[in-house]
Order: C-alpha cells, then sequence, then structure tokens
C-alpha cells in the first residue's frame, strides 16, 4: 500500500487527466455555444442550459453549508458537562486490576479521576 | 470565620469566593460574580430602543416604539429572574451532605440539596465546553449497585466558571471535610 508510482497508476492518472479534459471542453461547448447552433449540428438531448448554472451554485453552496453543518455536529457530539463520559468509559469500567509486585513498574491503567485529583491539588508541599 | 479573597473566572471577569467555617464539619464556600453594570444595560436599551426608531422611521407606525419599549422591560424582568445568577454557594455539613444554592439578581434563590451517602467525591474535572477547556468543580454520585462507578456528574458553579486557583481553594475546603466522613466512618 505504498504512495509509490508504479505504471498502472501512471495509466489511470493519464486517462483520469484527459477524461477531466474532455468533461471540461464539453461542459465549456454546453454551456457557451447557443442552442441553435447545436441543434442545427444535429445534437439536440442537451440538459437545460439552467443546470450550467444551477449545478456549481448547488455545489458551491453545499460546500459552505458543510462547514456549518461539521461545527454543529462536532459541538452536539462533545459530552455535556453532567454527563458520566467526561469521568470514565465502558474500557476504564471493565479493565482488570493487576496485582501489584514489589519493585516492579506498575500496569498501565486508567486511574479514577478522585486520585488525580488528590495527587495533583492537595499535597501542601 | 469568614475569609474573602479575589479571583477570576473563565472569561476573565472578577469574582470573589467567601469561606466561612461554621464549625468542625461545616463550611460554607460562596462564589459571587460581578453585578450587572449601569453601562452594559443602558448600551442593550439604547441598541434596542435605536432599531426600533429607525423601523418607526421606515414603517411610519407608532406601535413599534411603544413595542420596543415593552420588550425591554420584560426582557430585563426575565434576564433578572432567569438568567442573572449573582452567588453560587456551597454548603458543605459533614455528616449530613451538600447543599448548592444559586441566587439569582432578583432575589429568587434555587436549592439544590444532596444528602452525603450518595457523595462518592468532590473532584475537579476538565472537560470542553464551547470551543474551549474549561476545569469545573462537580460531585460525583455515587452509583448503588456499583461501589466504584459513578451514576451521575452535577456540576457546580457552572454560571460563574471560576478559575483553576480559585476552584483548588473550594476543593481543598470540601476534602477537608469528606476526609472526616473515612475516619468515623461507624457513627451514622
Amino acid at each position: 500500500n505504498s504512495p509509490a508510482p508504479l505504471p498502472e497508476r501512471a495509466i489511470y492518472g493519464f486517462a483520469l487527466f484527459l477524461g477531466s479534459w474532455f468533461g471540461f471542453i464539453l461542459y465549456v461547448i454546453w454551456a457557451y455555444i447557443p442552442e441553435t447552433w447545436l441543434f442545427s449540428l444535429g445534437l439536440t438531448y442537451w440538459p437545460q442550459k439552467y443546470w450550467a448554472v444551477a449545478l456549481p451554485v448547488y455545489l458551491l453552496v453545499a460546500v459552505g453549508i458543510g462547514y456549518i453543518l461539521l461545527f454543529g455536529i462536532n459541538m452536539m457530539s462533545t459530552a455535556p458537562l453532567n454527563s458520566t463520559h467526561t469521568i470514565t468509559d465502558n474500557y476504564a469500567k471493565k479493565q482488570q486490576q493487576k496485582k501489584f509486585q514489589e519493585e516492579a513498574i506498575p500496569a498501565l491503567r486508567d486511574i479514577p479521576i478522585s486520585e488525580v485529583n488528590r495527587m495533583f491539588f492537595l499535597p501542601e508541599k | 470565620m469568614a475569609e474573602e479573597r479575589g479571583f477570576r473566572s473563565a472569561s476573565g471577569a472578577p469574582i470573589a469566593l467567601r469561606r466561612r467555617q461554621h464549625s468542625a464539619s461545616c463550611r460554607e464556600l460562596a462564589v459571587r460574580g460581578p453585578r450587572l453594570q449601569l453601562r452594559s444595560l443602558s448600551a442593550a436599551t439604547s441598541a434596542v430602543w435605536l432599531a426600533a426608531y429607525g423601523l418607526f422611521a421606515l414603517s411610519e407606525n407608532s406601535m413599534v416604539l411603544s413595542a420596543a419599549i415593552f420588550i425591554t422591560l420584560i426582557g430585563l424582568i426575565v434576564y433578572l429572574h432567569f438568567v442573572k445568577i449573582d452567588q453560587e454557594s456551597l454548603l458543605v455539613i459533614g455528616s449530613l451532605g451538600i447543599q448548592v444554592t444559586s441566587s439569582y439578581a432578583s432575589g429568587k434563590e434555587s436549592t439544590t440539596f444532596i444528602e452525603i451517602g450518595q457523595v462518592k467525591d468532590v473532584v475537579i474535572n476538565e472537560a470542553i465546553h464551547m470551543q474551549k477547556v474549561i476545569y469545573y468543580l462537580c460531585i460525583l454520585l455515587q452509583d448503588p449497585e456499583d461501589p466504584q462507578g459513578v451514576s451521575e456528574v452535577v456540576p457546580l458553579f457552572q454560571s460563574s466558571k471560576p478559575r483553576l486557583d480559585c476552584l483548588i481553594e473550594v476543593y481543598k475546603s470540601c476534602q477537608e471535610i469528606l476526609e472526616q466522613r473515612k475516619t468515623a466512618p461507624q457513627s451514622s
């Protein structure tokens, strides 16, 4: 899964490059050339020209709303101040207590908030 | 025995912490926020009245002006009675419980009492609140089924939001009282 260049990736990249240029030229032709000229060429089945302006506007407004929506979703998923999720969670509740061995580094665990508070705020010295 | 010290709230407003020791196992800690300032009241009233005068100039309807006066009066009364908290106090009685009182600017007081058997601990917790990380004091309530578990978290001093230095003072005072119930557990 390395990002190194490979021959297949070069071919996909070039095909995408040509495809996106083709799509862009087609869009510009559709948006700018008057309908009568296109009809005279025999190409009659196009979407309405309204969409040549409407689709980009929809896209940009969606991007703008997406910023605000993401902000709002983040704020909604933050735990409120009175929820126990700010103190503990399922993994901390179900953790097993390893036995204390002398002269060994204690095992890694979630320390309860009361102990942490005592350690931080109570010692005077 | 009472003492008062000045601190700052999380947003920078000056607050005062008053500590009173009623007895060896009873302490009262009160955090008093800043009073309603005359200049912010005048600014808000002028803004509303200017907007109403602008609307009146546009619409030539004099009801707009009387509606603005009405809205200002009602808004001020609602704000003083339901929103503006002057003082929040915590009364810790060692063998009885903890009482939390909020006094509003209109004189209304709202009280909550938590019995000592339900109190697991009083801790300083940090959490994300409106794009900031704040420290706040909270009471952890004991879960009846699980002796190590916490059933509920009751945040304190929500409207004055003191900073960590003030919270550490309150925390130390509360812990001195809560420790006494470990050394004398069988009396109640």
